[in-house]
């Protein structure tokens, strides 16, 4: 499937682009690291206008998260239910609202872009937990054009080198994640240690 | 207390587990990193002749020229996949002939600047 989606851009380009992000954002697992990469080659090659590529992407994936958002807040529980069973496992929503209010705009942002990963949780997270609307949408879209100009970006300068490019940024989120687990292991392990 | 104990011990355990994984995964993507300039892009059905021509330093020209195909004017974006379904032919059979043509433009050892 990755293929096809990967063609379609090549061949249709913002259109495309914009909606296989908007999907991604709401939560089927696509490779839009990958995506952007491609799409910033191909504006180096001049297949693609730089303006419209971060538009489409941007305004895709804000369109997404705004949805998983919705859901979260409005959906009910049935959607809601619907959703986190389609992510994953189930219980995991009330780690991420927690996670969601611990976090707050900060986990939005970098949720975005750099832990894409844990994005349609955080949105859908945030909608339940009831974290305010118009704040949600400042760090969505402040994380999205983020993400965008950075992959975008990347992908134009390493233009003839995208699979090998996607390789190092897939394991320097991996890296950054568990980087993120050991901090708050860490911190955790250090109030203990401190009671005793 | 020892439920205590015990709790302390696997969170000092996660903690050294999520540290051993940070560095695993820079590791490896230094390593990648390292190699970005000199290793070989693959070529794949999703990509167009002009994106395989761009990553190889070939024109795409020779690259039309080397499956028989006449490109579309201006701009050819059909993807390896798309062009191989049009021509009837299996997708890997098309990419070992454009990756044949490759070689062949490429001076032995290296890359064409």
């Amino acid at each position: 499937m990755n293929e096809q989606l990967l063609s379609l851009v090549t061949q249709y380009g913002p259109l495309a682009l914009f909606g296989i992000v908007g999907i991604a954002a709401v939560g089927v697992p696509l490779p839009i690291t990958l995506l952007l990469i491609v799409v910033g080659s191909m504006v180096s090659q001049g297949a693609m206008d730089i303006w419209l590529a971060m538009a489409a992407a941007s305004a895709g994936s804000i369109l997404g998260d705004q949805a998983g958002y919705a859901i979260g807040r409005w959906g009910g529980t049935a959607a809601v239910a619907k959703l986190t069973g389609f992510l994953g496992k189930k219980g995991s929503l009330d780690a991420m609202e927690a996670k969601a209010r611990a976090w707050g705009g900060p986990g939005i942002f970098l949720t975005r872009w750099l832990l894409s990963p844990l994005g349609p949780w955080i949105n859908l997270a945030s909608g339940t937990a009831g974290y305010p609307w118009h704040r949600f949408l400042f760090w969505d879209i402040l994380g999205e054009v983020t993400g965008a100009a950075v992959y975008i970006s990347l992908g134009r300068v390493f233009s003839d080198r995208v699979m090998a490019l996607d390789g190092v940024l897939g394991d320097m989120t991996w890296a950054v994640g568990a980087l993120l687990v050991a901090v708050v292991l860490g911190y955790q392990l250090w109030k203990r240690l401190r009671k005793r | 207390m020892a439920d205590n104990s015990r709790r302390t011990l696997a969170i000092a355990l996660a903690f050294l587990l999520a540290i051993a994984g940070a560095l695993l995964f820079a590791s490896r993507a230094s390593r990648q990193a390292h190699h970005l300039r000199t290793a070989n892009e693959p070529i794949h059905g999703w990509m167009s002749i002009p994106f395989i021509a761009h990553t190889h330093h070939v024109p795409s020209s020779m690259l039309f020229a080397a499956i028989g195909v006449e490109p579309r004017q201006p701009h050819d974006h059909r993807s390896v996949r798309h062009i191989a379904h049009e021509l009837n032919r299996p997708v890997p059979e098309l990419i070992a002939q454009l990756q044949k043509a490759i070689d062949a433009a490429q001076p032995p050892g290296g890359k064409p600047k």
